[in-house]
C-alpha cells in the first residue's frame, strides 16, 4: 500500500533523480570527500618495484589495508594477449611487488584473476602473469581461471542504469580488493582506469555495458569498491587502445598512482594522457554518484621521484 | 583318434602382450588427443597428431589426390613394412578404434564372433573406390578412415560432453551440496579440469552426426564382433592386402582336428573357415586361437614374400563396378553452381592451401578442429559440398581466430593447414568483415557501442571509427562514434562478429571474400588507399 507521503516523497526522489544527469547543483558530495581529502600518491622512477613499494607507504603502507589473516583479490588487467612492452596489461613486476606486500602484511590468501577478453590462458601466460607467479611459489597465491560457477546475480540497489549484474563471487567476498589497472587509452571511453577495470571482474553479455558505459561503470562502482586503487602507469598506451599492439603507441611514463579512492585514482592519472579529469565520462559519473573525489584541487597528492 | 592333450598355451604370453599393447595404444592415442590444445606454449611439442601421419590408407589416398610425396605421411611407411613383416598386426595391436570396439565386448555380450563375414568383399570394395577417387583428385577416406571417425566423434562429441556432465555435476554440488561434499568434490574438479577435461566449452554443429557414426560402428558390435573391422574398414582392407604379400602368418588346423572346429567359431575375425584355414587378409593376430586350440596345432609360420598371392579379392563384375562408379562422381561433381562461384560463407582456417588442394589433403581428422582454442573451427555440413563434409570452416559468430594462435597448422598431418609463423599468421587473410548497418548499433540505433573495434586485433587497427554526431530518436543530437573497416588490415579472424553484443545475427560479419588464397578471391581496390586490390596480381 501506498500513502500519500510516501508517494509525494517518491515523487520528489524521482525527480531529483531525473535532474541529476543535467543539474550539477544535486552533485551529492562523497561522506568521505566532505570530511577530509583523499590521499592519492604519485611515484616515478624507473625501479617498479620501488615504485609501488613507494607508492603505498606514502598512503600508509599495505598494513594499513590488509590485516593479518585476511582474504585479499588482486586484480590486474590481463584481458588481452599482448606482452607486456605493449602495454595493454599491467605489469607483472608491478603485481608482484603489490601481492609481495599482501603478502609481507599477513594476508592468508591472494587470489588473482581477469575475465579476459582472448583466449584466457594466452593472456595469462604471454601478460608475464603465469610465470610470475610460478617465480612467486607461495601457496597462499593462487591465479584463478575464471570459474563460471562463480558469477552471482547481484542487485546495484543505487545503482542509475544498471538494476543488477553478475558479479565474480570472490571479488564480493574478499576482504580486501586491490585494483591494479594499467592505464591506457580505450576507443569509447578514451581512457580505461580504475573503474574500467572491473570489466574484468563481471560476468554476462558485457559488450552489452557499451551502451551507456559511463553510468553503467558508475553503477557497478557502488557494488565493486576496491580497498586500494594503484593505477601501473609505468608505461601508458596512447592509442588504439585498450589492446594496442603498436610499440608506436606505448609511451614510457615509469608512474605508479595509488589511492584509496578510486575515482580520485582516476582523475588524477588522466593527466599524464593530457587531459583533465571532466574529459572522461566514467570518472565524471563516478565522481556524481559520491564514490570518490574527482576535483584535483581537493586531493592531496603525494609527489615523489625516485 | 586321440583324446587332446591339456594344452600348453605356449601362446599365452603373446596374447597378454597383445591386450596389454591395445590398452597402452589407447591411453596413449587418448594423452596424445586431449594433449592437442593450446599448453601455454606457442608450439605443440608432441607430435599429437601421430596416429594420422601413421595410417598408410590416408597417406595413400592424400598423396595420390595431392599428386605429391608429403613427408608428414612418411611414418606411414613403418606401418606398411611392419605389415609385410608381421600381416595385419595393427588391426588387433594398435588401432585404438579396434582396441575400443574389443572393449565393448563385455558390455554387449554377443556369441556371433565366428559367424561368416557378413559382406565380405564390401571393405575392398570401399578401399578401391576410396582409391579410384583420390586417384581422380576427390579425397574420400577421411569419411571412411577408422582414425578420423573416432577422433571426430572424440573431439567433437565426446570430449566436449565430458566437459559438460562434468561442469554440471560439479555446478550442482558447488551450490547445493553441504560443504563437506564440497571439500571432496572441489579438489577433484580442480584435478579433473587440470589434467582430463578441456579447458572451456566448446561447441560444434555436427555433434550428433560424428557422434552416430562412431555410435553405429559400437553398435554394429551387436550384430558381429569387429564388424566395423570385418565388413567396412578400407584400412584394414589394405593392410590385409599388405598381410597377403608378406612373410609371416598364422598357419591353422589341419586333417588331424577331427570335427573340432574352435577355432573357427571364437574367431573375431572370422578368419578362419570350415576347413580351419587362416585367411591372413583377416587374421589380425589377437591370438585367440592360438591360446585356445586344445591341441595346439595353431602357430606361426614364415613364407616366402608374396607366396599367398596379391590381389584384393574382388570379382573382376565387382571391379569394374567399382571403379566405373567412384570414376563418375568428379565430373559430376564439377557441375555443381559451387565450383562456378565459391560460398563466401566457407572461411579456411589460416594457412589452409588453395580450396582445391586443401580439400585433396584435408582428412577429416578434426585435429585442427579440437585445437582451435576460439572454437572458431567448426566441421562443415555441405557449405564446401559434400566432398567438403566435417572439413573445417571457421564460423565467427560464435568463436574466432585468436590472433597470435597458431596452432591448426601445427596439428594438421597433412599440410592441408600450412605451418604458418606468427608473422605470417598476422597477415594471412581468411576473410573479411563487414558490417550490417541496419543493425549495428551506432548507425542504426544512435546508440554507442564500438565493442567490435576495441576487440580488433591487428596492431594497426582494421576497425576504425569516425566521430559524429547523430539526431536520435527523441530528436536529440548524440555523439557517437560509427565503425568502419580498412580494407588493407582486416584478416577475417572473426572476433568482431564473436564479441558484437547484440543478441541473435550480428551487425557485422566475416565472409571468405578477400582471402588470399586465391587472386580471384581478392577484394577491389581503394585508389587511394593502401590496399592492393584486385590489381595485386
Ligand atoms: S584440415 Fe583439419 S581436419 Fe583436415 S586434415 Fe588438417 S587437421 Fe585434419
Ligand atoms: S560491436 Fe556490433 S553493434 Fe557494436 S559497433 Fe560493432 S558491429 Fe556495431
Amino acid at each position: 500500500m501506498i500513502n500519500r507521503r510516501r508517494f509525494t516523497r517518491r515523487l520528489v526522489y524521482a525527480a531529483a533523480g531525473m535532474m541529476v544527469p543535467f543539474s550539477p547543483v544535486f552533485v551529492r558530495p562523497s561522506p568521505a570527500a566532505a570530511q577530509k581529502p583523499p590521499e592519492l600518491a604519485v611515484v616515478s622512477g624507473p625501479d617498479y618495484p620501488a615504485l609501488v613499494r613507494e607508492a603505498l607507504r606514502l598512503i600508509g603502507g599495505m598494513e594499513r589495508f590488509v590485516r593479518p589473516g585476511k582474504s585479499v583479490v588482486v586484480k590486474p588487467n590481463i584481458a588481452w594477449d599482448r606482452p607486456p612492452e605493449l602495454a595493454a596489461t599491467t605489469h607483472p613486476q608491478v603485481v608482484g611487488t603489490v601481492v609481495e606486500l599482501v603478502l609481507a602484511a599477513g594476508a592468508k590468501q591472494v587470489t588473482i584473476f581477469d575475465h579476459t577478453c582472448n583466449e584466457p590462458r594466452r593472456c595469462y601466460v604471454n601478460s608475464g602473469m603465469t610465470e610470475l607467479i610460478e617465480t612467486l611459489r607461495d601457496r597462499r597465491v593462487r591465479l584463478e581461471h575464471i570459474d563460471r560457477r562463480k558469477f552471482v546475480r547481484t542487485s546495484i540497489p543505487a545503482g542509475r542504469s544498471l538494476r543488477e549484474w553478475e558479479i565474480y563471487q570472490d571479488i564480493l567476498t574478499a576482504d580486501c580488493h586491490i585494483n591494479v589497472p594499467i592505464a591506457k587509452h580505450h576507443g569509447l571511453s578514451r581512457l580505461t582506469l580504475g573503474l574500467k577495470n572491473v570489466m574484468g571482474a563481471i560476468g554476462g553479455n558485457r559488450g552489452r555495458l557499451h551502451h551507456g558505459l559511463a553510468q553503467n561503470l558508475a553503477d557497478l562502482a557502488t557494488v565493486i569498491k576496491p580497498t586500494v586503487t594503484l593505477i601501473d602507469a609505468t608505461r601508458i598506451l596512447m592509442d588504439n587502445g585498450p589492446q594496442g599492439g603498436r610499440l608506436e603507441d606505448v609511451r614510457r611514463t615509469d608512474t605508479v598512482i595509488a589511492s584509496a579512492d578510486p575515482v580520485a585514482a582516476d582523475a588524477v592519472a588522466t593527466t599524464l594522457f593530457g587531459l583533465r579529469p571532466e574529459d572522461i565520462e566514467t570518472t565524471v559519473a563516478a565522481a556524481r554518484m559520491g564514490l570518490g573525489e574527482m576535483d584535483m584541487s581537493r586531493i592531496t597528492v603525494r609527489e615523489h621521484r625516485l | 583318434m586321440s583324446t587332446p592333450v591339456v594344452p600348453i598355451q605356449r601362446y599365452r604370453w603373446l596374447r597378454r602382450a597383445r591386450v596389454v599393447m591395445q590398452l597402452g595404444c589407447l591411453l596413449l592415442f587418448l594423452w596424445l588427443f586431449s594433449k592437442t590444445d593450446y599448453d601455454g606454449s606457442d608450439t605443440i611439442d608432441y607430435a599429437v597428431n601421430l596416429l594420422f601421419r601413421i595410417d598408410p590408407l590416408l597417406a595413400l589416398c592424400t598423396m595420390l589426390a595431392a599428386r605429391a610425396f608429403i613427408l608428414l605421411m612418411a611414418p606411414a611407411l613403418v606401418v606398411v613394412g611392419l605389415s609385410l613383416l608381421f600381416g595385419r598386426f595393427f588391426c588387433g595391436w594398435i588401432c585404438p578404434l579396434g582396441s575400443l570396439l574389443d572393449g565393448t565386448q563385455s558390455l554387449l555380450k554377443n556369441s556371433r564372433s565366428g559367424h561368416p563375414t557378413l559382406f565380405p568383399s564390401l571393405a575392398a570394395t570401399i578401399l578401391l573406390a576410396v582409391l579410384v577417387a583420390a586417384a581422380l583428385q576427390l579425397p574420400l577416406a577421411g569419411y571412411v578412415d577408422p582414425f578420423s571417425i573416432l577422433v571426430r566423434a572424440l573431439a567433437q562429441a565426446v570430449y566436449p560432453a565430458l566437459h559438460n556432465l562434468a561442469e554440471w555435476f560439479f555446478t550442482f554440488t558447488y551450490q547445493q551440496a553441504p560443504p563437506w561434499v564440497n571439500a571432496l568434490t572441489e579438489p577433484l574438479y580442480a584435478f579433473l579440469k587440470a589434467h582430463v577435461l578441456p579447458f572451456q566449452r566448446k561447441y560444434f554443429d555436427l555433434a550428433l552426426l560424428s557422434m552416430a557414426v562412431l555410435l553405429a560402428i559400437v553398435s554394429a558390435e551387436a550384430v558381429q564382433r569387429r564388424f566395423f573391422c570385418r565388413n567396412l574398414c578400407p584400412l584394414g582392407a589394405l593392410l590385409g592386402w599388405f598381410a597377403r604379400l608378406g612373410v609371416t602368418g598364422v598357419a591353422g588346423g589341419t586333417e588331424a582336428c577331427g570335427s573340432c572346429r574352435l577355432c573357427s567359431r571364437i574367431c573375431r575375425m572370422g578368419a578362419i573357415d570350415e576347413q580351419r584355414h587362416i585367411n591372413p587378409n583377416s587374421c589380425i593376430l589377437c591370438m585367440d586361437c592360438l591360446v585356445q586350440c586344445p591341441r595346439q596345432v595353431i602357430g606361426l609360420q614364415m613364407q616366402a614374400p608374396g607366396r599367398r598371392g596379391a590381389g584384393l579379392s574382388l570379382s573382376r563384375r565387382r571391379f569394374i563396378g567399382t571403379v566405373l562408379l567412384a570414376g563418375a562422381l568428379p565430373p559430376v561433381l564439377g557441375v555443381r553452381r559451387l565450383t562456378a562461384a565459391p560460398n563466401p560463407e566457407l572461411i579456411r582456417p589460416p594457412g589452409a592451401l588453395a580450396e582445391d588442394a586443401f580439400l585433396q589433403r584435408c582428412v577429416r581428422c578434426a585435429e585442427c578442429i579440437q585445437v582451435c582454442i576460439g572454437n572458431g573451427l567448426q566441421p562443415s555440413l555441405l557449405e564446401g559440398g559434400v566432398e567438403g563434409l566435417f572439413a573445417p570452416r571457421l564460423v565467427a559468430r560464435t568463436g574466432y581466430c585468436e590472433f597470435n594462435c597458431t596452432l591448426c597448422g601445427q596439428v594438421c598431418p597433412t599440410g592441408a593447414i600450412r605451418v604458418l609463423s606468427l608473422e605470417e599468421k598476422h597477415r594471412s587473410k581468411i576473410g573479411h568483415a563487414w558490417f550490417d548497418k541496419d543493425r549495428c548499433l551506432p548507425y542504426a540505433k544512435g546508440v554507442p557501442c564500438i565493442v567490435c573495434e576495441e576487440h580488433c586485433p591487428t596492431p594497426d587497427k582494421a576497425i576504425r571509427f569516425r566521430e559524429v554526431v547523430v539526431v536520435d530518436d527523441s530528436g536529440r543530437d548524440v555523439p557517437l562514434h560509427q565503425p568502419y573497416i580498412v580494407d588493407a588490415f582486416c584478416i577475417g579472424c572473426g572476433i568482431c562478429e564473436t564479441k558484437c553484443p547484440l543478441p541473435g545475427r550480428a551487425a557485422i560479419f566475416v565472409t571468405s571474400d578477400g582471402e588470399d588464397r586465391h587472386p580471384d578471391r581478392r577484394l577491389p581496390a581503394n585508389p587511394g588507399g593502401s590496399s592492393s586490390g584486385y590489381g595485386g596480381y
